[in-house]
């Protein structure tokens, strides 16, 4: 690379870098700071607000209902979001581009639109004030991101294994099982673990679906903000940097995050 | 005796076998081989279901759009009228924050394509596996820990009493208001939508090999007109791609102008919230809501009918 395109990259990653690391960095010190607001230079190290916000009880209700919408949308996406991405990579079916502009709606209409409108349904089908619903409704709007893992998965096995493996005698259910599903596992895994943690972080969805009595973690912190900003918010945050941080480390481990830097 | 014998003769299949070949056996009967010209259909059944929950609402918005809020009974109209519609035309309020949404999204897609476009090219073209597998996780960090969290940082950061002004105050400036305004919901968005446009033109960006670009420079190219001629159109169909979905999710984007705008900077979406949770006119904010999904479909329609759905298509098989 020549210098001059080096010095103007470089300082536009530089730019890049700090801006998506510095609200990390900044929350991180100052959950653990010994004052009673935030303020620059730090006052001194100390965990209280960890104690603080382990002992309060709305918090610790918010993250555990927050856990109950991750694990719901793993459980419906996960099926359903396998079978639709074979189906859409294994079999010749017709109208495949009304199917995948269906499909996508969950990301082409917006998120307050399909937000509202679950609102709205969920409403008049009464299980409006449950956390469950709020899970359905996670998966819902994210899950074309697991029928693309799959599917992508999916596009590199190749079908003679299928066949060999039915010729060899096995019926349909077990060439399913011992052979197409080990064979895409790694995007099922991939979409899992992504549909778990932007459930766990999903905001605006939650902010329609939820009341005062079944709120969630990231509704919970956009109530608590007032004028005044106090630090334990800052250590309940930091609960979603343990999140990110554990969820980078297995995607890198189960299938390496240079997976996302392959073109199709 | 005999029976040891017999019991040696006689040949079990493993437990698991027999599992599998009963299970089979159900689905012959469920779903009998002379279907199976149909299992794709089956198998994308339950996803069309799910995603019919959307579609249901979308309709149940349609139907409140058209009826009109009674402010003695506070219920909506049983009659049909598009005088929502009418209001939302009529309203320069409304016209303006559509404007700002769509100025917002535009200024949005430029700086993130700006800071993307580097970031993805160093990623993908830098030698260095340290280099890469750091600028991943910076990445991929704030992507998991979701827009509350990091807006929050940013409040922590840029607020009156934040870390900004706290180190402007030690070499003795007044505290500037950084927050709750434009340019702090446009910056909001930028460092939002990076992840999202750095994932999307990465792989654009893979698939030019780097002999090309090497060839262009041995014919005299600069690296500017390389970047120029050679590498941007190339990388065209991974910026059309982050462009749309950076442009889609800024315009409709709820949290960034709620909590960096301060509520002076309201986005369509906050508009279409207000009228749900503050005035309770449930007919005006489904009117606010589809005009939105009108003018995102109108802008994703056009992209793809002149570009077409480029990386966007889902389970391709080119």
């Amino acid at each position: 690379m020549p210098r001059s395109q080096k010095i103007i990259f470089w300082s536009l990653v530089a730019i890049s870098v700090i801006t998506l690391s510095l609200p990390t960095i900044i929350v991180i010190g100052a959950s653990v700071t010994s004052g009673n607001i935030i303020s620059f230079p730090p006052e001194g190290f100390s965990l209280k607000w960890y104690e603080k916000i382990a002992m309060a009880r709305d918090l610790r209700l918010a993250l555990w209902r927050s856990l109950i919408v991750s694990t719901v949308c793993v459980l419906v996406s996960l099926p359903i979001g396998t079978l639709a991405g074979l189906a859409l990579t294994r079999y010749r079916l017709k109208f495949t581009n009304m199917i995948n502009v269906y499909l996508l709606l969950p990301f082409t209409v917006p998120l307050i639109g399909s937000g509202i409108g679950m609102m709205l349904v969920f409403g008049e089908w009464g299980i409006l004030g449950n956390v469950w619903p709020v899970g359905v409704a996670c998966a819902v709007i994210n899950i074309p991101f697991i029928i693309w893992s799959v599917s992508s998965s999916a596009a590199v096995l190749d079908r003679d294994l299928e066949l060999a493996a039915e010729n060899c005698g096995a019926g349909r259910l077990e060439t399913f099982w011992y052979v197409t599903l080990p064979a895409v596992m790694p995007g099922v895994i991939t979409g899992g673990l992504l549909m778990f943690v932007l459930a766990m972080t999903e905001f605006l969805v939650s902010l329609l679906l939820t009341d005062a009595r079944t709120v969630t973690l990231p509704v919970q912190i956009y109530n608590n903000i007032r004028s005044i900003i106090t630090p334990d918010l800052a250590a309940v945050s930091v609960v979603f940097v343990l999140i990110a941080l554990i969820a980078v480390w297995l995607l890198d481990r189960l299938v390496g995050l240079e997976i996302f830097l392959k073109s199709k | 005796m005999n029976n040891s014998l017999a019991d040696k003769t006689r040949f079990r299949y493993p437990m698991r076998w027999r599992i599998m070949d009963s299970l089979e056996e159900g689905a012959n009967i469920m779903w009998p081989k002379s279907m199976s010209r149909h299992t794709g259909w089956l198998l994308l059944a339950p996803a069309l279901l799910l995603v019919g929950i959307l579609v249901i609402g979308l309709v149940q918005i349609g139907d409140a759009s058209f009826r009109t809020l009674d402010t003695s009974t506070y219920l909506l109209s049983e009659n049909y009228t598009g005088a929502n519609y009418q209001t939302i035309w009529d309203s320069s309020t409304y016209a303006r924050i559509i404007w700002r949404s769509l100025f917002g999204a535009f200024l949005t897609v430029v700086f993130t394509l700006l800071l993307a476009f580097p970031y993805s090219y160093i990623l993908v073209r830098t030698p260095s596996a340290m280099v890469r597998k750091t600028l991943l996780i910076i990445l991929f960090l704030p992507f998991f820990i979701g827009q509350v969290v990091r807006a929050y940082g940013w409040l922590i950061i840029l607020g009156n009493s934040g870390v900004v002004n706290d180190m402007l105050g030690l070499v003795g400036v007044e505290p500037i208001r950084l927050l709750f305004n434009f340019p702090a919901v446009i910056f909001g968005l930028v460092q939002y939508m990076l992840p999202f446009a750095v994932l999307l033109l990465a792989p654009a960006l893979t698939a030019i090999p780097q002999e090309i670009e090497t060839a262009a420079g041995s014919l005299g190219a600069n690296w500017r007109q390389t970047l120029w001629h050679v590498i941007l159109p190339m990388a065209k169909p991974g910026l059309i791609g982050a462009a749309l979905v950076v442009a889609t999710l800024s315009l409709t984007d709820f949290a960034m102008p709620a909590m960096l705008g301060g509520g002076s900077q309201d986005f369509i979406a906050n508009a279409i919230y207000d009228q749900f949770f503050r005035t309770a006119n449930q007919g005006l904010g489904s009117a606010l809501a589809l005009v939105l999904v009108g003018i995102g479909s109108l802008m994703v329609g056009l992209v793809f009918v002149v570009f077409g759905a480029g990386t966007l298509g889902m389970g391709a098989k080119k």
